[in-house]
């Protein structure tokens, strides 16, 4: 099928947006051009269409996926794919705050680094980053699995919920209640298939695991200490 | 939410065109009022001021006083006051004065009369200008697309803390340091504390913005001896809540951010000019094509960027 071309522009979003449903109705496959980090590009999008976002794209681009492939070729800005319940977003570059926020299910493949609050309570779903990720990455994730390739920034893992961080590379500090394990055998070859079709499985890796350290969970005031770390 | 923005031209020229440029891109951060510092030319001396009246029937009587103030002082108007009035109760005026014998006093004395009308900016290039209302409507108004200068700030409010009023907009100066102007995306959460600190010790309010103690806080900081690199990092420590602030002087445009990475800022540097904004659409207004953006997206940050030519020809 021939790909259906949208230029974006100037034009008002609710518009370009209709658009995009319209051609994803006709099956696709869609490029989005002329994008000028325009805001909530691709939000809602079906199960089954590939779409392509030349550029930049701003906030909240591919929000609400319920399964579509969608790539962007260069940085996005806050709220990518936020909510997605399926599908597979690629980011080309750099991935602005809250990457994957609240997300259900699906995957995320940021090739840049990430900033800050990546996987923010997250609920199900994996977010890949092969650079590094910003200040407090999975902060109260409560499912779900962050893995970065480049190192973490300060506050990793902050308030995790029942969610995992794999770093691999260094951590400039871990956030409040984490707990850092060894992981298994097992648990490694899990991650390594989900590298393995996006071309980044590498055994040498040094990874930590990231888990709650449960102790937010029940909240005792004698463990208010640890709310005051941050 | 708030939108700021900062520009830097290479040379003097249309700052005043970007500045609405960019905020007219950032526009739905808020609406409630816009505002814009623009440094124009630098004077060797004399300063304009910028400032706005609350009651416009009473605009004769208060120059009248303002000028008393201001020959006790040592000065006076060097060129006849130009107004903007009708539409609204306010009122702006732009005026241009020779330098009174001490900036700080003059303005202490000149602020007796800030329920009746306040000075806004003061400096030997700096102009502040800002009203209720959307970028366009503001820069109409006020005829900011035709300020020419070599760099400036820009911000859109969205009233949280306090109302929306005409001269609760931002920037708001660093009075009485001349050419210090501020923007802030953020709330500030130990405001009282601070305010009430800062007015012991002698300084005044003009409104109930909690923005306005950014501005207090690095004048008085600067005036106990710290630079302003000094300054921004002491404010991550000293002020509590979220935010982003750009600050401006003669000089060149800096930046802190809190410790908590809440507000975004981002930057492209092209070709010896300069352009930031809390959303990358906004930078697209002045580099549409697809060039380096950094995103200070880190807790805890500052950077100060330098104004190269100011003086050149227009």
């Amino acid at each position: 099928m021939s790909e259906i071309v949208i230029d974006v522009g100037d034009r008002p979003i609710r518009e370009v947006n209709q658009d995009i449903q319209a051609a994803c109705a006709a099956g696709g496959p869609i490029r989005v051009r002329n994008t000028l980090s325009r805001h909530n590009l691709g939000v809602g999008l079906p199960p089954g269409v590939t779409i392509h976002f030349e550029g930049s794209v701003g906030y909240y681009c591919a929000g609400l996926n319920t399964g579509a492939t969608v790539t962007i070729e260069r940085n996005c800005g806050w709220g990518v794919a936020e909510g997605m319940s399926d599908g597979f977003v690629t980011v080309g570059g750099y991935a602005g705050m809250s990457c994957g926020a609240a997300m259900t299910g699906g995957l995320i493949h940021v090739k840049g680094d990430c900033g800050p609050r990546c996987g923010v309570a997250m609920k199900n779903g994996t977010i890949v980053v092969e650079g590094k990720v910003g200040y407090q990455c999975g902060f109260m994730a409560h499912k779900g699995r962050i893995i970065a390739l480049g190192g973490a920034g300060e506050s990793c893992a902050d308030a995790l919920w029942e969610g995992e961080v794999w770093v691999a590379g260094d951590v400039d500090s871990l956030g409040v209640d984490v707990k850092v394990i060894e992981p298994t055998a097992e648990e490694v070859a899990e991650v390594d298939a989900i590298l393995e079709p996006l071309g980044l499985k590498d055994t040498a890796r040094n990874w930590r695991k990231m888990i709650s350290g449960q102790r937010l969970w029940y909240f005792e005031s004698r463990d208010a200490g640890a709310w005051l770390m941050i | 939410m708030c939108g700021i923005a900062g520009r830097i031209l290479s040379a003097p020229g249309r700052v005043g065109n970007d500045l609405v440029e960019l905020m007219d891109a950032q526009e739905h951060r808020g609406a409630d009022s816009t505002g814009f510092a623009v440094y124009g030319i630098p004077r060797d001396e004399g300063y304009i001021l910028r400032g706005m009246g609350f009651n416009e029937s009473r605009l004769s009587a208060d120059m009248e006083d303002f000028r008393l103030i201001l020959r006790e002082h040592g000065a006076d108007f060097l060129e006849d006051p130009t107004f903007v009035t009708g539409g609204a109760a306010h009122y702006c005026v732009r005026m241009v004065i020779s330098d009174p014998k001490d900036l700080a006093r003059w303005i202490n004395d000149a602020d007796t009369m800030s329920d009746r009308f306040e000075v806004q900016s003061c400096g030997r290039s700096l102009e502040i200008v800002k009203d209720t209302g959307g970028s366009r409507d503001v820069a109409e108004k006020h005829g900011v697309r035709d300020m020419i200068g070599t760099h400036g700030l820009g911000h859109a409010r969205l009233a949280t803390e306090s109302s929306v009023l005409p001269n609760a907009s931002h920037p708001f100066w660093a009075r009485p340091f001349p050419d210090v102007a501020i923007v802030h995306n953020g709330q500030i959460t130990n405001y009282y504390t601070w305010r009430d600190r800062l007015h012991r010790l002698g300084y005044r309010f003009l409104t109930e913005n909690d923005s306005e103690l950014i501005a207090v806080w690095v004048s008085h900081e600067m005036s106990q001896g710290l630079t302003l690199d000094q300054a921004l990092k002491k404010s991550i420590r000293d002020i509590d809540g979220v935010f982003t602030y750009m600050i401006a002087g003669e000089d060149g445009i800096g930046f802190a951010k809190d410790r908590f990475a809440m507000k975004p800022l981002v930057v492209v540097w092209q070709d010896g000019s300069f352009a930031a904004a809390t959303e990358e659409q906004a930078v697209r207004r002045i580099y549409p094509g697809e060039c380096d953006v950094i995103n200070y997206d880190g807790p805890s940050l500052t950077e100060i960027w330098g104004v190269g030519n100011r003086r050149a020809a227009a």
